[in-house]
């Protein structure tokens, strides 16, 4: 299963489930990475780290941890 | 029916996440006359105003943060989220205003339904209806107020647009007897789970699609409702989809912006670009300033005569206004530069770009924002850091503050520098200039890494470190509100820091003039301005301000200094920028025709140590003050904020302690390395 954080460049994926054992799943859902949506990955940060992801509309810059707790389809 | 208890005024509660225009909303309504308060106990903010007279409604309004959901992540968050629900002075709300960007309401409706959820009495105020109408939609009000059950009204906080509609509605709600006035808000725990977060969101989207409709330039809503009526249902897949495209024009910016690699060399371009124009832009009219104040000053002593009046008024009054007024200009430019940056979005991005290597060292992307408005002054910095959810990351972050070079240092550089490089070579003196500004931001980072090694010891919490943060669409900034924003901040900044400045030169001049007031000298044969600049000299040597200063000469004189800087530096606790100033009393400088900076100078190359005949200010003791005024911890007001934010006496006198020893130490190997090397 891969993660949002190896989207590619452009890539796009549809939320399958986040990984509620990470401390910030229910931030994450609450700023709106939830299950069905559409992301695309649009930017990485030097180090690859955060990453920012177009969901809902809007671009919400996460770290790669929190990234990685998001799994997609 | 009057029970005779007296009329409460109602109170409204502002709420809203973060980006939804909650702030510029509050500021049009209070028209930036708030009080800002912290509650009881916690380093958490709010800001409480009256509504402006012009809108004919006296009621109470709270400002409160940004939050997304009703379920609290950290300490602070929980202590505004209590305040909701019943706050620690006003208790419960009788409205509560939710601020709602119409582009992102999939995301913003779940704090409504919380709330209406909560038993909260909610008027929505939908915001940026500009941003949807680009992507061609819009919202149809009625059924968004069916299907969430509460008035909902269009606004524009920028320019106040539907704001009286907004109020009113307000009011309505309130006089309506029916109503139910005070309701008692529960704390619901239940729908904390993911699984009903998750069901909630998918309840919210259902409501996206069917209140979004096509948005038309000519538009006439009564005929466009009916025919789209039978449309909607068609178009509403392709609605979604349009509503949910990031706007074209920020991610073409972004390519470049947020580039892997080339959005932290754009990063750099811009600090440094910022930095530079604080100093080109405002140091023309700071000379300006200067002149005047200098001009003033010599032109009140030669028309009140060498009296004490003369002096007080030439000295202590001119020179001090002068020297608060000197700053206008860089504060100013940089407030406005930080509203630019604000307002078009890039401070978050900058947020991201940074929060790598910042939390290497135990810092956050969130930091950012509060690091480079220590440029600026530590006080507003202080409070930019409750953005930082994560209590080991904001301690962090108010610690090194200090060390940022803010604009009260700028005054004191400039004098120094412009002794150490001529007057012909103004590039030098930048280039040096730059080079303090980079080292100070070195050291700050170097003390942060140092810190987070025994962070355990000073800073005990265990709050995960996270990162999640949106990042606007680019918007073209208003240049009305950010210059009103600069206007302001500037304003408060002053009406802080000025009494203090001129109350403290006021002081230092009776000390320097008192009790010796009218010394004899044997003034035969000397002219007028002779005698005045000697009996100057020793009116001063035989001062208050010399008895205090020859009792701390001791620990002036490794530093290769004298009692007159020692008063300085000790006056400059109250404000750094206090330091010229008190230079220019205690050389009492004041010189016909001669603007402030230069007759300061003057006086400086002609200074001795008293007794030795020595040079007192020569290139190694210059770098030593230099050295001490990037470290030291020189400023009342920013040990005050930090013991209110830090909750607590241990950080900041850990900060004075820490700080000032090494300016000491630092000054010191300065001044001796630069002398073993054959610098005198």
């Amino acid at each position: 299963m891969r993660s949002a954080a190896e989207l590619k460049y452009g890539e796009k994926g549809m939320i399958d489930f986040i990984d509620e054992s990470h401390p910030s799943a229910r931030r994450i859902l609450e700023v709106g990475f939830t299950p069905g949506q559409e992301i695309q990955l649009i930017s990485k940060s030097i180090f690859s780290d955060p990453m920012a992801y177009s969901i809902r509309g809007t671009l919400i810059a996460i770290r790669k941890s929190e990234a990685e707790c998001i799994k997609i389809l | 029916m009057n029970i005779g208890v007296q009329k409460q005024i109602p109170f409204i509660t502002l709420i809203g996440p973060p980006n939804s225009g909650k702030t510029t909303l509050f500021n049009y309504i209070s028209g930036k006359n708030f009080k800002t308060v912290n509650y009881p106990g916690a380093t958490v903010e709010y800001s409480i105003a009256k509504i402006l007279k012009k809108f004919n409604f006296e009621a109470n309004l709270l400002d409160s943060p940004g939050i997304i959901s009703l379920f609290p992540e950290s300490l602070d968050e929980k202590v505004s989220i209590d305040a909701i629900y019943n706050h620690p002075k006003f208790g419960s709300p009788d409205v509560v205003i939710i601020t709602v960007d119409a582009s992102q309401l999939s995301r913003h409706l779940l704090l409504v339904h919380q709330m209406i959820e909560a038993k909260f009495n909610v008027i929505i105020a939908l915001t940026m209806i500009d941003m949807l109408n680009k992507k061609g939609l819009d919202i149809s009000i009625p059924d968004l107020e069916l299907y969430i059950g509460c008035k909902i009204i269009k606004v524009d906080g920028r320019i106040g647009k539907g704001v009286d509609e907004l109020l009113e509605a307000v009011k309505k709600d309130i006089a309506n007897p029916k109503s139910n006035r005070k309701t008692n808000p529960i704390l619901s725990g239940h729908n904390n789970q993911s699984a009903t977060l998750i069901e909630l969101f998918k309840r919210i989207e259902d409501i996206e699609r069917k209140v979004l409709i096509p948005y038309s330039l000519s538009n006439n809503d009564i005929d466009l409702t009916a025919a789209n009526d039978k449309l909607k249902s068609l178009s509403n897949l392709l609605n979604i989809k349009s509503a949910k495209q990031l706007d074209p024009m920020t991610l073409k910016i972004d390519k470049v912006i947020l580039h892997k690699y080339w959005g932290l060399a754009v990063f750099f371009i811009i600090m440094s670009t910022i930095f530079t124009s604080i100093f080109w832009l405002a140091s023309p009219i700071m000379s300006i300033i200067d002149d005047a104040f200098g001009f003033l000053a010599s032109h009140a002593f030669s028309i009140l005569g060498n009296t004490w009046y003369g002096d007080f008024v030439s000295n202590g009054i001119i020179t001090g206004v002068g020297s608060v007024l000197i700053f206008v200009p860089q504060i100013l430019i940089l407030f406005l530069i930080l509203g630019i940056l604000e307002d078009t979005g890039y401070l978050a991005r900058g947020a991201m770009l940074i929060d790598k290597p910042l939390s290497k060292i135990g810092l956050n992307g969130r930091s950012f924002v509060p690091m480079l408005s220590g440029f600026a002054c530590a006080i507003p910095a202080m409070l930019a850091a409750r953005t930082i959810p994560n209590k080991k990351e904001r301690l962090l972050t108010i610690f090194i503050i200090p060390l940022m070079s803010c604009s009260a240092r700028l005054p004191v550089y400039a004098l120094l520098i412009a002794f150490l490089f001529p007057a012909g070579k103004a590039w030098l003196a930048g280039i040096f200039l730059t080079f303090i500004y980079l080292f100070s931001t070195t050291t700050a980072v170097v003390v942060a890494a140092l810190l987070n090694k025994f962070r355990s010891k000073l800073f005990s919490d265990k709050d995960r470190s996270s990162f999640i943060l949106e990042l606007p669409s680019y918007r073209k900034p208003k240049f009305s509100v950010v210059l009103n924003n600069a206007y302001h901040s500037s304003k408060l900044y002053f009406k802080k820091a000025g009494p203090i400045i001129l109350g403290f030169s006021m002081i230092l001049w009776f000390l320097t003039y008192f009790p010796n007031t009218t010394p004899k000298i044997n003034g035969s044969g000397l002219s007028q301005d002779k005698i005045i600049q000697i009996q100057k000299s020793e009116r001063l040597a035989s001062s208050y301000a010399s008895d205090l200063g020859k009792f701390i000469e001791p620990v002036m004189r490794p530093l290769g200094l004298d009692w007159r800087v020692g008063v300085s530096l000790i006056s400059a606790f109250t404000a750094r920028e206090v330091f010229v100033s008190s230079l220019a009393l205690i050389f009492k400088v004041t010189e016909r025709g001669q603007p402030l900076q230069n007759s300061i100078i003057e006086a400086m190359r002609k200074a001795t140590i008293e007794g030795s005949g020595q040079k007192l200010f020569t290139t190694s003791t210059i770098i030593g003050l230099i050295v001490f005024f990037i470290f030291a911890l020189q400023c009342l007001s920013t040990i005050a904020v930090s013991k209110k934010e830090t909750g607590g006496w241990k950080i900041p006198l850990i900060q004075l302690f820490v700080f000032t020893t090494s300016a000491y130490i630092f000054a010191f190997l300065a001044v001796n390395g630069l002398k073993l090397i054959g610098i005198p």
